[in-house]
């Protein structure tokens, strides 16, 4: 999982046309698709916006020149959290429908409703547009620039601090942990070799896990110290210089928020229907 | 009036160790003061009351005369700049360019201001190029560099520097000693460090306090320290390179005077030479 990390900010280091993009921009129309897409009521209606903001997304996607299995692993990542909520709909009834028709029975009274499945359909296509959208956005904007377009989009400063601090230590967390499984494979320790008994290997990664707390706190104790010396206070705010948006960056918002908000308009009005 | 000066210091650690025991500490306008001592002597302990960072347990820290409270804490971390052993406790913004403006911008500077001061930092400490660069991307040498330009930037009167060598390599710690020397003789910056490389201090100091057990137990320049091998062998430190190796040249009837600094061994040893020859 730590690695994943690394993985992550390697694709922001990659250059393309949507890479160079300001921060700003991706962060605008990533929102306005997820807005758009949580915007539309619960109907067969969504199936249509869903692909229209998909295909917007797939030639993003192409443009940004990652490959497609950095999508489908980091898509693969997130499943489970939302597939979970997904699944689980099918067996429920739900606001949104007056009458269930069961098509399947299962023991204890258990029963699948064909209209369940739809909004448990629905609900699949919304989590992957908004869950797409994101993993494009983090996978071609660095960490720090997404902090900086988000404050200067006006995102509050303490948060800005604070999230600063996050995504810092996040990575000397990261090495630290890389340090620390260095010192146990040097030392031939495996915690999945059956050759020791399971009971010492609990305990060691034990030590190990509570090793990484001690540390993570002693290293917040340092910094709070550095902080001080530096006139931390409760004033104290991340410096975000003032960047105005290139004509390119103000062509491709307008364009893709003409594109975001085009989508529900059409599909609404029966302009355009996909499926 | 000095612009530090402790006063029979002393601090307990709150599981009872005694980290400073009645130190007495003086640092002059201008000064270059280094602070040597084994691992425990209390040296970072006591950087860190300088600022205010730790409040003595009994004594007292005058900063420009005045005794630290809460209603001097910012002017007196404005003046008094730490930086700390490790620059990963140090470097806390995403960036670099965000790093070296955090204090600048706590002390309520405009932004153009504010932009200013880092570039200038960042241009003394060889950084300029990175600025937008990522800290956990950076080497340690270039973190130390980048620690040392978040404290430069708030334009201190005294920059305390906690073992600033410790982990560069050796051209990193060459540039670091050019570094600090030039602070000290081009910006009036007055200069406190502690090490254990005592072959660094006679490169940068003119003034050494030898620490141990928490407290100063000798103070002095070079020969009033360097000449004292009972005093060095108490605190588990060694002669610096240059007076170690002349020490031994006298002990094989090679006549040379005696030197601390590179500069000064190179002109003691030509007029030994050339007299010799």
């Amino acid at each position: 999982m730590i690695e994943d990390l690394f993985l992550i900010e390697k694709q922001t280091y990659r250059d393309s046309f949507i890479h160079r993009l300001d921060a700003r921009v991706k962060i605008i129309i990533s929102f306005a698709a997820i807005i758009a897409m949580v915007a539309v009521p619960y109907s067969t209606t969504v199936y249509s916006v869903g692909s229209l903001l998909i295909i917007f997304f797939l030639v993003l996607w192409v443009f940004s020149r990652l490959p497609p299995s950095v999508y489908i692993w980091r898509l693969v990542m997130v499943l489970p959290f939302g597939i979970f909520i997904i699944v689980a709909q099918i067996f429920f009834t739900n606001p949104h429908y007056a009458v269930f028709h069961p098509i399947v029975t299962l023991p204890l009274n258990i029963h699948i409703y064909a209209e369940s499945i739809e909004f448990a359909t629905i609900l699949l296509v919304k989590f992957l547009v908004c869950i797409s959208f994101i993993i494009l956005l983090s996978s071609t904007t660095k960490m720090q620039d997404l902090l900086e377009g988000a404050g200067r989009l006006g995102f509050p400063p303490e948060f800005s601090l604070i999230m600063g601090l996050m995504i810092r230590y996040l990575f000397v967390f990261a090495y630290m942990y890389r340090k620390v499984t260095e010192a146990l494979e040097t030392r031939c320790f495996n915690p999945l070799s059956r050759e020791i008994p399971w009971k010492y290997r609990i305990r060691m990664l034990g030590y190990t896990i509570g090793t990484m707390f001690v540390r993570a706190y002693e290293q917040g104790e340092r910094t709070y110290y550095a902080m001080l010396c530096r006139g931390y206070d409760r004033d104290s705010r991340l410096f975000i210089r003032k960047k105005p948006l290139v004509p390119g960056d103000w062509c491709f918002l307008v364009c893709g928020m003409v594109v975001v908000v085009a989508a529900p308009i059409l599909v609404w009005f029966d302009i355009i229907r996909l499926i | 009036m000095h612009l530090i000066e402790t006063r029979d210091l002393t601090y307990v650690y709150p599981g009872g160790v005694t980290g400073l025991d009645g130190v007495n500490f003086i640092a002059p306008r201008n000064a270059r003061i280094a602070v040597i001592g084994a691992n425990g002597a209390g040296k970072s302990t006591l950087f860190k009351h300088f600022n205010g960072i730790m409040k003595p347990t009994s004594g007292q820290v005058l900063v420009h005369g005045e005794p630290i409270t809460r209603a001097n804490i910012r002017e007196v971390r404005k003046m008094v700049g730490v930086v700390f052993q490790n620059a990963d406790d140090q470097i806390f913004s995403p960036t670099v360019e965000q790093d070296v403006a955090f204090g600048p911008t706590n002390l309520g500077l405009d932004e153009e201001t504010v932009q200013h001061r880092v570039q200038e930092a960042l241009r003394m400490v060889g950084m300029e190029d990175r600025a937008t660069r990522v800290p956990h991307h950076l080497s340690g040498g270039e973190k130390k560099r980048v620690a040392i330009a978040g404290i430069i930037a708030m334009e201190p009167q005294v920059l305390v520097l906690d073992e600033p060598t410790a982990g560069l390599d050796p051209q990193g710690v060459s540039d670091l000693v050019g570094f600090i020397n030039s602070l000290s003789r081009t910006y009036g910056m007055t200069v406190i460090f502690s090490t254990h490389d005592v072959s660094l201090v006679p490169e940068i100091a003119e003034y050494v306090y030898v620490m141990g057990g928490g407290k100063i137990v000798a103070r002095g320049n070079m020969s009033d320290i360097f000449e004292k091998d009972e005093l060095l062998t108490s605190v588990r430190l060694d002669l610096p390179c240059i007076p170690k190796l002349i020490r031994s040249l006298w002990e094989h009837g090679i006549e040379i005077d005696m030197a601390y600094t590179q500069k000064d061994a190179e002109s003691a040893f030509l007029r030994a030479f050339r007299g010799s020859g």
